[in-house]
């Protein structure tokens, strides 16, 4: 060994006292640049939980946990970051739906506890959590497409001239390019009634198996394709792409799914344990409710007979959407199903009393879901003159196939989607139509988009608008007097009433004064023994959490029992009734 | 014009009736759930009665005098009939026009009179029922005119 390498250990240290090569660092570590990608920050209130981040991470660095209670549109869930995984690449900050993951530009954090570096930004409290500096989405620059594939619509001219769909429908290109938006974060099954399993036939769609989503829509949802053209769509409405761009159009890809077969049997191989094999069940009302009974009854060995007073099934979405909204194919090959799978079908037969005793002896069970049938009065003077007709009786009419003739101008008083069916029904009768509404536009509770076909068909719709009074003139029309409203803010949080302004009186000449302020249950055919056990004050049935009355065996779903009367939320009713009577009947096995 | 004992008296007399009418009203209700709804009207004049109760023996705050805004919504609707059909509509309808019946009632009485005694008792008892015509009012604007 040369001397040179006996004493370089020593000479080592005489660079102790040399001048050092480095800068001296002094106060605090440098700040990190003002766009740096550093310990994660989130807006806790913005974020929806909707997992977004999870499911893009490359590195599994994100999981998301509970962190309060879940609610319609917020799943509870906020990501928690493992930085010992982290790669700090920020696809999470860049995908996210409602932008409120970000990452600050503080970079030092020094701790003997790995176990603190996994923690739940904007929850676990951060010196850096309300840093203005760090890494956002630029302006502009989406790794999720915001904007939806446009839905082909007739011309509004055109449409007041025809009674043909309105809407056109997806092709399948458009189908494919809308589904690929989905970012699959299911806050959509929570917000369904029926809970559809919307994340897998959307992903379905955008691989290219439509028959596969027909298939994945029919595990819960036995009138899809009245769905994919009616739904009130509560799933698009907390869409996690919504919150900064359009909703995914979900409804709109329901449709394109079911309208892309003829023959759904063909399609539909329900793989359902026949537990039901040698049971009868009786079904009174064709709604969306007891149609979704009878389906799912059948299919699972079940001897299902709906009886529908009307020479149609369907319930309301038979006798009260009009077919430029859901025309009669759709429904009938939905029916078609249904027969396939053995379901009976007892038409133009209205039940009473009698006879629900009679069936309650005789079957397993009994479903009732037969709506409401009984339109709200007017109770303002005038309403008996002829002339002054509900709005459910003129579309039952026009539904049916019947004349109607409404005259030249009318009045539809009303802003749900009865009101909007109504006038948009007169509008291609060849009426003038005002739609007069106590309340303002963004009270009504008509679909958005029903209101703005309305008024894209030449509806005009006055709002604050209080009947007074209906005179008959002596030409032989109607004088629809009318006061204006002010709105009164009385609780909080609720929306405002309206509150007559006296001393003002308008007027409008029409042929017809149509009613359409809301409906209620009709159900006096019930046996008092009956009725007392199961109708609560309002005349509405109470159900327990398998839909079934007070009466044994006697289930009921659909607007008699839920309170959104809407037919997604009969459809949820139908279904908790087929899982409670199947429950019961294997419960009957053991 | 009478005492003020006998003005209590009087309000709460008329309280007893209105409970009775509901009652005879729920014992001949033939549509479902509407017996339920008149008993629970009925129970409602009798807090009503036992209120007025309470405060004739000086064991509640007097009325409060605060002016109450009701929604006039019974004002421009007709009449209904008591009937043993009568629906949840008619029923609400028929109590906020009982109601205003019983504001008209004490209103007019608050101005017959020049004692400022029993001018604030007749007051008191007329916003009294102007709270329970609101009341009816708001449910009727919930559930009747959901849709309008």
């Amino acid at each position: 060994m040369s001397l040179k390498y006996t004493i370089a250990p020593f000479s080592a240290w005489l660079q102790a006292v040399s001048k050092p090569f480095t800068v001296p660092v002094t106060g605090g570590p440098r700040p990190g640049a003002p766009r740096y990608r550093g310990w994660h920050i989130n807006d806790v209130e913005k974020c929806i939980g909707c997992g977004t981040c999870s499911a893009i991470c490359q590195n599994e660095a994100i999981d998301m946990v509970p962190v309060d209670d879940p609610v319609v549109g917020d799943s509870g869930l906020r990501p928690k970051i493992d930085y010992g995984r982290c790669c700090w690449c920020a696809l999470c900050v860049d995908v996210c739906p409602s932008g409120s993951l970000g990452m600050s530009n503080e970079y030092v954090w020094a701790d003997t506890d790995a176990d603190v570096f996994r923690y739940i930004p904007g929850v676990d409290e951060k010196p850096w959590d309300d840093s203005e500096l760090g890494w956002r989405r630029e302006e502009g620059f989406e790794l999720v497409d915001h904007d939806r594939v446009p839905m082909g619509m007739l011309d509004p001219d055109e449409r007041t001239q025809t009674w043909a769909e309105v809407v056109i429908g997806y092709t399948e290109e458009q189908a494919r390019v809308e589904a690929s938006r989905c970012v699959d974060c299911g806050l959509c099954v929570a917000a369904c009634p029926a809970h559809m399993h919307i994340p897998d036939y959307i992903g379905a769609i955008r691989d290219g198996d439509d028959a596969r989503a027909v298939q994945i829509i029919y595990d819960n949802n036995a009138m899809p394709e009245m769905c994919g053209k009616v739904c009130t769509r509560r799933c698009e409405s907390v869409c996690s792409i919504g919150v900064q761009g359009d909703p995914l159009a979900i409804r709109w890809l329901k449709r394109y799914a079911t309208e892309r077969f003829d023959n759904l049997a063909e399609v539909l191989q329900p793989q359902v344990e026949r537990v039901g094999e040698g049971r009868t069940v009786a079904v009174i009302g064709g709604g969306p409710s007891g149609l979704t009974v009878a389906y799912y009854l059948a299919i699972r060995g079940f001897e299902v007979t709906v009886h529908e007073a009307l020479p149609q099934v369907g319930g309301a979405t038979f006798f009260g959407i009009p077919r430029y909204r859901f025309p009669m194919s759709s429904l009938e090959k939905q029916v078609d199903l249904l027969k396939s799978a053995g379901v009976k079908f007892v038409l133009n037969h209205r039940v009473d009393g009698d006879e629900l005793t009679r069936m309650l002896a005789e079957n397993d069970a009994v479903f009732m879901g037969v709506g409401l049938m009984k339109p709200m009065a007017l109770r303002a003077p005038g309403e008996d003159l002829p002339g002054v007709i509900p709005a459910l009786d003129m579309l039952r009419e026009q539904n049916l196939g019947h004349e109607v003739d409404v005259g030249e101008k009318v009045v539809v008083v009303g802003g749900g989607n009865v009101a909007i069916d109504a006038s948009r029904i007169s509008r291609r009768l060849g009426a003038e139509v005002t739609i007069a509404y106590r309340r303002r536009v963004v009270d009504m509770p008509a679909d958005d988009e029903e209101i703005e076909d309305a008024e894209a068909e030449g509806v005009e719709i006055v709002t604050q608008a209080i009947p007074l009074r209906v005179e008959a003139t002596e030409d032989g029309k109607l004088d629809f007097v009318w006061g204006p409203a002010e709105m009164v803010q009385e609780e909080e949080g609720k929306r405002p009433r309206p509150k007559l302004i006296e001393g003002v009186e308008n007027h409008l000449v029409v042929d017809r004064v149509i009613v359409a302020i809301g409906q209620g249950p009709d159900l006096d055919w019930l046996p008092t023994e009956i009725s007392e056990k199961i109708c609560n004050k309002w005349g509405y049935i109470e159900v327990d959490e398998t839909g079934m009355t007070a009466v044994e065996g006697l289930y009921a779903g659909g607007d008699l029992v839920n309170d959104t009367a809407d037919a997604i939320s009969a459809i949820a009713d139908g279904l908790r009734a087929v899982n409670g009577i199947v429950d019961k009947t294997r419960a009957q096995h053991v | 014009m009478k005492s003020f004992e006998e003005i209590l008296d009087f309000a709460i007399d008329n309280e007893q009736k209105a409970h009775d009418l509901y009652m005879d009203i729920a014992e001949m209700a033939t549509r479902p759930g509407m017996r339920q709804t008149f008993l629970e009207f009925a129970a409602q004049e009798m807090q009503h009665r036992e209120r007025l109760e309470a405060i004739k023996a000086g064991k509640l705050p007097e009325l409060d005098q605060a002016r109450v805004e009701t929604l006039g919504l019974s004002e421009h609707l007709v009449d209904v009939p008591v009937e043993k059909d009568m629906d949840y509509q008619s029923a609400l309808l028929f109590a906020m026009k009982a109601e205003q019946r019983a504001y008209d009632l004490y209103a007019g009485l608050a101005k017959a009179t020049d004692d400022p005694n029993l001018v604030t008792l007749f007051e008191g008892l007329a916003q009294e029922e102007l709270k329970h015509k609101l009341h009816f009012e708001r449910e009727y604007d919930d559930v009747v005119l959901g849709d309008n």
